[in-house]
């Protein structure tokens, strides 16, 4: 074998049984991303529904029961009070009693009668933007028919027709959860072997260099492959995101992605002296990925530099990519800028770990 | 050259970390089949030098041979041609006692009925055969010694590197260890270790003596005590006993007669002027008020020997800057 690649297969048999016998391990690996998709899955529904809403009606018609009818049928808002006054509804909402207050004036029903436009005020809660665009939803849609002159504007949406947000979050989630994984997996696999003194050990054996990282690869980003058809069953058991395109295809572009998180964990262990400082380190990596990649907000809304900055991330190429196959079963050629990008990152970062590691090791 | 009578030849082997020397310039070397003492203070530079020694670090300057192999141009021979264990456990813990000894097999390129034969070998040789399934972290200090020895004797290394083996394990367990190490040397195998222990410095063929990066002294324990600096012609060196040695050691270290005193386990060791009655001794003590003094006149002990030498260098040191 060559001298550089030698004891890689020791090594991987080896990476096997501490995967096994660290029971630690194997649960922060299948449990946490378990636990993380049906927590993100349920919690983090932009899909924002059943708004508490305050009403203040004070012109007690048979017109605007019905206007408060129609609100509430719009699934937006959902009636938790009824206030006699505009300043009740204004401490209904400072103590949270309430979200949006609807104000409808004295005088509603005749002013509907003689077909002028009837104004109502409302209260929002700005204190939670969430609740901002559902209550304008709401509050937009249901009086009036359309004008006779204004354009028909029908409206088709591709891909997720019912808008729902774990359709597009659980893509996303397992490509984060991915990264999570690996790089916290591989950054405590080569910290431990340099806490315990084993790296040395095996430093003064014939081991070579590049037979310990990919032997350490290897076990790790079979585990990580595992991962991502986990969480992707699992989306699709409990959220039904089923996945549109070609899921092999998805599982080989997943291949530059997973090397890459793994060069990020062997960096880490370059510069971390113990497990708790990697955790952290790999904390720090999980961060970007979250608020820049796309996951959470469109990369769009980010401030120039920020948007420019996450680009640099493999994760936020990945999304695109899982995004594409899952969501709108796009094949490569359509996903094959990000693919491109994602390869030229994760040899630039496989590269730069290699020749830190080598040096650490010196 | 595999058939040199020395295991192991340093050639002004030095090594710098930026402006520090860490090695500076030794030169010495070890005989086949010997067990090599390499001592000296924490921070003397000796981990540094069998770092290097085993490929882990480049030397600065200098070149050095281990089993005939150049360790900067033959790094990878060197690798395998010795064993090396660390003073502090370093195995895998959550594996058994015998995941790790095919673990470390295979990567010395030993596989199938080779490595099983060698493991057996080994298990024998350490008697650890009751404990094969248990895992190596949960045996006492005693038992990861002998299975890191195990180890690093699984490829049949020319040459094994100690440090510290027996630091942290108890007398019994260190006793028994030694006993290894002397088979393995009368096997014909080279055991470089590093020690704090006088009493087992005692045990080396050889020992080397390094102190502030540089080579103090090297020979058998019976060449170090005869050395001229250690017992000067027209000296002699008594251990003096009394119920308070710290007492008496203040008032000795006054007295004109006491060329040089260390408190050695309780007792005193005293140098002499060689015409100097140990009743002028003791009477000086029973002066000072100190009761039951007994006197008996000894040879220096490796402790004198380097307690000497590291006061003499510490005084030319000091002198060297008055100048």
């Amino acid at each position: 074998m060559h001298a550089a690649l030698y004891g890689f297969k020791d090594i991987v048999r080896k990476e096997f049984l501490h995967i096994l016998r660290d029971p630690t391990t194997l649960v922060f690996a299948l449990m946490l991303p378990m636990l993380q998709l049906i927590l993100f899955g349920y919690a983090l529904d932009f899909d924002v529904r059943h708004v508490p809403t305050a009403i203040v009606d004070l012109d007690r018609s048979p017109e605007s029961r019905e206007y408060v009818a129609r609100l509430q049928s719009t699934g937006y808002l959902t009636v938790v009070s009824y206030l006699s006054s505009p300043e009740l509804a204004e401490q209904a909402l400072r103590r949270n009693d309430a979200r949006v207050a609807v104000i409808i004036p004295a005088g509603f029903a005749r002013r509907f009668g003689s077909g002028e436009r009837p104004a109502v005020r409302v209260l929002l809660d700005g204190s939670d933007s969430q609740v901002v665009a559902p209550a304008r939803n709401a509050l937009q849609r249901p009086p009036e028919t359309p004008p006779k002159d204004s354009v028909d504007v029908r409206v088709n949406v591709l891909f997720n027709p019912q808008i729902r947000t774990q359709v597009y979050t659980i893509p996303g989630l397992a490509c984060v959860l991915l990264q999570m994984i690996t790089v916290s997996l591989t950054s405590f696999s080569l910290v431990r072997e340099r806490e315990q003194g084993t790296l040395e050990q095996l430093m003064v054996s014939p081991v070579g260099r590049l037979g310990l990282i990919v032997g350490k690869i290897v076990p790790y980003s079979l585990l990580a492959m595992i991962e991502l058809v986990f969480i992707l069953v699992m989306g699709n058991l409990i959220f039904d995101v089923q996945t549109a395109g070609s899921f092999p295809l998805l599982m080989v572009l997943a291949v530059p992605f997973v090397l890459a998180a793994l060069a990020m964990g062997v960096f880490i262990s370059t510069v971390a002296q113990n497990q708790s400082q990697a955790m952290q380190m790999t904390m720090l990596t999980t961060l970007p990925a979250i608020l820049l990649s796309g996951y959470i907000a469109p990369r769009e809304t980010l401030p120039g530099p920020l948007y420019v900055l996450s680009a640099v991330f493999p994760v936020t190429h990945f999304i695109r990519i899982a995004r594409g196959i899952v969501v709108r079963g796009a094949g490569l050629a359509d996903v094959f800028p990000s693919v491109l990008a994602l390869i030229v990152i994760a040899v630039v970062l496989v590269a730069a770990a290699t020749a830190r590691f080598r040096k650490s090791m010196a | 050259m595999p058939h040199s009578p020395h295991a192991i030849e340093l050639h002004g082997l030095t090594k710098r970390f930026g402006s520090f020397t860490a090695v500076d310039a030794l030169s010495f070397a070890v005989p086949r089949g010997s067990i090599f003492g390499f001592l000296g203070p924490n921070g003397s530079g000796k981990s540094t030098c069998i770092r290097m020694l085993c490929g882990l670090l480049q030397p600065t300057a200098g070149t050095a041979t281990v089993n005939g192999f150049d360790i900067e141009r033959e790094s990878e021979a060197v690798k395998r041609s010795i064993g090396y264990m660390n003073q502090a456990f370093s195995l895998y813990r959550d594996l058994t006692v015998e995941e790790n000894l095919t673990f470390f097999g295979g990567i010395y390129g030993l596989h199938g009925a080779r490595v099983k034969q060698r493991k057996d070998e080994v298990i024998e040789l350490v008697g650890i055969r009751d404990y094969l399934q248990r895992r190596s972290g949960q045996l006492s200090g005693g038992w990861k010694q002998r299975l890191a020895l195990a180890a690093a004797l699984i490829h049949e290394p020319e040459v094994v590197f100690l440090d510290e083996p027996t630091a942290g394990i108890d007398p019994v367990a260190r006793r028994e260890l030694w006993d290894l190490l002397f088979e393995l040397a009368a096997a014909g195998r080279t055991l470089f270790v590093t020690t704090h222990y006088m009493d087992e410095a005692e045990r080396c063929d050889q020992i080397a003596y390094i102190y502030l990066s540089k080579l103090m002294v090297q020979g058998t324990p019976g060449e170090l005590k005869a050395l001229p600096e250690v017992s000067p012609a027209g000296t002699r060196r008594i251990a003096v006993a009394t119920a308070r040695p710290a007492n008496a050691l203040m008032t000795l270290k006054r007295q004109p007669f006491a060329l040089d005193a260390t408190l050695v386990e309780a007792e005193i060791h005293l140098l002499l002027p060689a015409d100097t009655e140990d009743e002028t001794v003791l009477r000086t003590l029973r002066d000072a008020g100190l009761a039951d003094v007994a006197a008996r006149p000894i040879e220096p002990s490796l402790e004198d020997v380097f307690v000497t030498l590291t006061r003499r260098l510490a005084h030319d040191a000091r002198s060297a800057v008055r100048l």
